[in-house]
């Protein structure tokens, strides 16, 4: 039934032409097909954003929630049925900007999702303002001046909240990143993936040229588990950005850790008649 | 009717609520009514703290500006409500803290020299508990029992230290004051229920099948959190403390959606920063109940004072057009009802459903016989997968205005929550045509939603010469005053609305019609009721009797607001 013909979406996509979105979008695809799930298993949340639109344009169940907010009703979701896969596609804006206290708590939550941030470093949807993430210097409408923040590190952000399973993509790297989602679905726990994808329409300056010139990809070399490599990792950029998995530091989740929520998902569990008598009578 | 007033005051951290707990549940226990309210102030330590107790012939659930027994744990009890008592009076002190003046007489127990002798400081508590129960005559083998109850559980030798303390303090007050004394009124046959509405609206909520509760804490919405909580785990019920606001409405929007019940708990400014999420529920259509909890603002305001401010927010937060619910029910006992009835509804209708509280509600307690369990039956409301057309459209447009609900997971079935304007199957759409035929799906379920209950609740004189209006927990002191008026010959009537959104319009205009004098009586500075009724019903009511300095009304502030309207002339002989 809807089940059939996989995860494809044939309809219209909003996009630019050339957008990364594209290739995320293939690889998320990819990865859900290899991944033996049915449609109806999985669960797309997001917030606001051109990322945000991910959702509509994949056959799963769907979340397009607020801007900022696509963290907390996945978790919500996730928590509510343990047995969907829940997978979050934020922006830049989505996930470090408007909704970094999220990003940061559930991470501290550890809950078992997938968050993939599509990180363009601009703002898409309002055309062209920086972004937590956009380079020092960097001239738009709203920086005419060009930005003097510093850029936000998502990697070591989350690697120093112990985040058990960090890693990094470019959109043009579909294989690359389709793996990483895989994997990311398997990780009991906080799955992120920040994954760079040039934003052909604002952002001048991190254009796939920029993005091909400075990725390259961590070989066996690089040992995940030893977290003041990853974060030495986390840190390099500017001539050199690593690509794939930097930190790994598995550990039982929140599923996992919450009493009662070991088996049967909290949907179905229900408060009887009886045991309300029995909570009215403690205050006799 | 006939009462015993005692108000126990006290510095934070002193005691207050140990000795208030316990001789509260004792009282209820032997049957009495009661009614405690608490006032306290937004610090841990210190500071001025009371907890009046009402042991009346009757049911009431309003605090009252005076009482007859005044047990001080600090000079500062005395100097602030020494004017507050009806003489003859009676106050307890320790001998040591407090000195005597006016013309109350005064009680000096040495409660520090018996804690001393029962090995602990803290024992004071139940040295003053038994000076208590020795001067309003209850039984010390009754007392015994119950804080060998309480105690027990501690565990080593906690149970017989406060027994031997409040020994000591009963038979203390026995034997050097023997002609003290005062009589309770009469109590019922049968132990009562206590219940804070704190506790009532958790258990309505659990009741109403409650799954899922996501808060952040907050003054003084904190206790129903609290309460849910302390049943969580041995239900099956999630409480996820979340890391603000924004993200408690959110986190239970996505529960919601996928097929728990769901709820959060907050005061007025975390139900400031849920706004967007709230809009969010309205658009997507997604079942969640909001127990806000008032407070006076704007912003910090009074954090642990009691206010009615919050009637325009709840009616209107949320930015675009949703239809909702919004219950302020009137006592501990309707928020059981309300919440219960609130969970149902928000799963009925797919709209966020508001049950409106505030800090005398939640921190007063009461008795009641019982909780009728069975008025408010849990009713599960999701769609029957095998029922639903095919391919599952989540915004069906129905001749409701609600379509058919599923949860995420249903083999073959894609659902989809969406917080733009959507197509029927949650897909995103600019489309004019479905724009217009959602935002008229949506307000198509007014119809049924103002036929649900819990409409307003008429009391009093069927031809009144006063009539007063009120909602939330206004109720008690409300009645109280039209009680007083109808015994002293003046026809009174009261109108106590429960549901206020959807409005009922209808009644509320059949009550009015006819009526003169008639003055709503709530706890705000704009009289935001008020001008909801003359919207409503285009009914102009009087001069608004109102409250805004953070404490409780009681029927005198009522009476006074009339005085001062129609002047003493034949108000003379209300007594109150």
């Amino acid at each position: 039934m809807e089940n059939s013909g996989g995860f494809h979406y044939e309809g219209e996509k909003a996009w630019c032409a050339g957008c990364g979105d594209f290739g995320i979008l293939a690889a998320l695809e990819k990865a859900l097909l290899k991944s033996g799930k049915r449609p109806d298993e999985v669960l797309v949340v997001s917030g606001i954003g051109q990322a945000a639109k991910m959702p509509h344009y994949i056959k799963t169940n769907g979340f397009n929630g607020l801007h900022g907010r696509a963290l907390p009703p996945a978790f919500g979701a996730k928590a509510a049925n343990h047995k969907l896969t829940v997978i979050v596609a934020s922006g830049d804006g989505d996930m470090y900007g408007e909704g970094g206290n999220h990003f940061i708590h559930n991470i501290r939550r550890n809950i078992e999702i997938t968050a993939i941030a599509h990180n363009n470093q601009i703002y898409g949807l309002t055309k062209g303002q920086a972004s937590p993430t956009s380079e020092r210097g960097m001239k738009t409408k709203l920086q005419p001046e060009g930005v003097i923040l510093t850029p936000f590190n998502p990697i070591a952000v989350a690697i120093a909240l112990d985040a058990p399973f960090v890693a990094r993509s470019f959109s043009q790297e579909v294989e690359l990143t389709a793996e990483l989602i895989l994997e990311a679905m398997s990780v009991p726990g906080f799955a992120f993936i920040d994954v760079l994808q040039p934003c052909v329409s604002f952002n001048k300056l991190n254009t796939y040229e920029w993005y091909q010139k400075r990725s390259y990809k961590l070989g066996p070399d690089h040992d995940p588990a030893d977290k003041a490599k990853a974060l030495e990792k986390a840190f390099e950029w500017g001539e050199r950005i690593p690509l794939g998995v930097i930190y790994k530091n598995p550990r039982p989740g929140y599923v996992a850790n919450t009493i009662g929520l070991d088996s049967e998902p909290l949907i179905n569990k229900t408060t009887a008649l009886e045991d309300v008598k029995r909570l009215t009578e403690k205050f006799y | 009717m006939t009462e015993t007033v005692i108000t126990l005051g006290g510095k934070a951290g002193q005691g207050l609520i140990t000795v208030s707990d316990l001789l509260l549940r004792y009282l209820s226990r032997s049957g009495h009514f009661v009614f405690a309210a608490q006032d306290y102030m937004s610090r841990v330590r210190g500071g001025h703290n009371f907890m009046q107790i009402r042991i009346a012939s009757d049911p009431v659930f309003a605090p009252l500006p005076t009482s007859h027994i005044l047990v001080a744990f600090d000079q500062r009890t005395v100097d602030e409500h020494k004017d507050e008592l009806i003489i003859p009076a009676l106050v307890l002190h320790d001998i040591d803290d407090v000195k005597a003046s006016g013309n109350a007489t005064f009680i000096g127990i040495p409660i520090k020299m018996f804690a001393r002798e029962a090995g602990h400081p803290v024992y004071g508590n139940s040295v003053a508990l038994g000076a208590i129960a020795a001067v309003i005559g209850l039984r010390l083998d009754g007392l015994i029992t119950l804080l060998t109850e309480s105690f027990g559980k501690k565990g080593g030798d906690a149970a017989q230290k406060n027994v031997q303390a409040a020994t000591r303090g009963y038979n203390y007050v026995r034997d050097a004051f023997p002609f003290i004394g005062v009589t309770l009124p009469r109590p019922g046959e049968k132990p009562k229920m206590l219940i804070n509405g704190s506790q009532s609206i958790g258990l309505g909520l659990i009741a109403g099948g409650l799954q899922f509760i996501s808060a952040y804490p907050m003054s003084p919405s904190t206790g129903v959190f609290n309460y849910v909580t302390s049943h969580a785990a041995e239900l099956g019920i999630l409480s996820e403390q979340a890391e603000d606001e924004i993200a408690s409405v959110n986190i239970a929007l996505g529960a919601s959606a996928a097929g728990a019940r769901a709820a959060t708990s907050t005061s007025g400014g975390g139900l400031d920063l849920m706004a967007e999420g709230i809009s969010l529920a309205g658009v997507a259509e997604i079942p969640i109940v909001i127990a806000n909890i008032q407070r006076p603002g704007p912003a910090t305001g009074l954090p642990t004072r009691t206010a009615q401010e919050d009637l325009d927010l709840a009616l209107n937060i949320g930015h675009g057009e949703f239809p909702r619910f919004v219950f302020a029910p009137g006592t501990a006992e309707e928020a059981y009802y309300t919440a219960a009835h609130a969970m149902n509804l928000a799963d009925k209708y797919q709209v966020p459903v508001f049950v409106l509280g505030d800090q005398l509600l939640v921190d007063s307690y009461v008795t009641l016989d019982k909780l009728n369990l069975g008025k408010v039956k849990y009713k599960n409301h999701l769609a029957d997968a095998n029922k639903v057309k095919t391919p599952y459209k989540r915004y069906q447009l129905t001749p409701s205005g609600v379509s058919p609900r599923l949860p995420y997971g249903v083999p073959d079935t894609r659902v989809m929550f969406d917080s733009h304007l959507h197509e029927e199957d949650g897909h995103i759409t600019e489309n004019i045509e479905i724009c217009r035929k959602m935002v008229e799906k949506r307000f198509r379920k007014l119809a049924g939603m103002i036929k649900e209950p819990l409409g307003p609740t008429l009391y009093g004189d069927k031809k009144p010469q006063i009539t007063l209006v009120c909602w939330g927990s206004t109720y008690g002191a409300a009645r109280e005053a039209v009680d007083a008026l109808n015994a002293a010959g003046i026809g009174a009537a009261l109108a106590h609305f429960n549901r206020v959104s959807p409005f009922p319009a209808k009644e509320a205009a059949t009550f009015l019609k006819g009526k003169k004098a008639v003055h709503v009586v709530e706890g705000n500075y704009q009289g935001q009721f008020a001008r909801l009724l003359a919207r409503e019903t285009g009914f102009k009511t009087g001069e608004p009797i109102l409250r805004y300095d953070g404490r409780p009304f009681t029927a005198r502030y009522i009476l006074d607001g009339l005085k001062r309207i129609y002047g003493n002339g034949k108000f003379r002989r209300v007594s109150l």
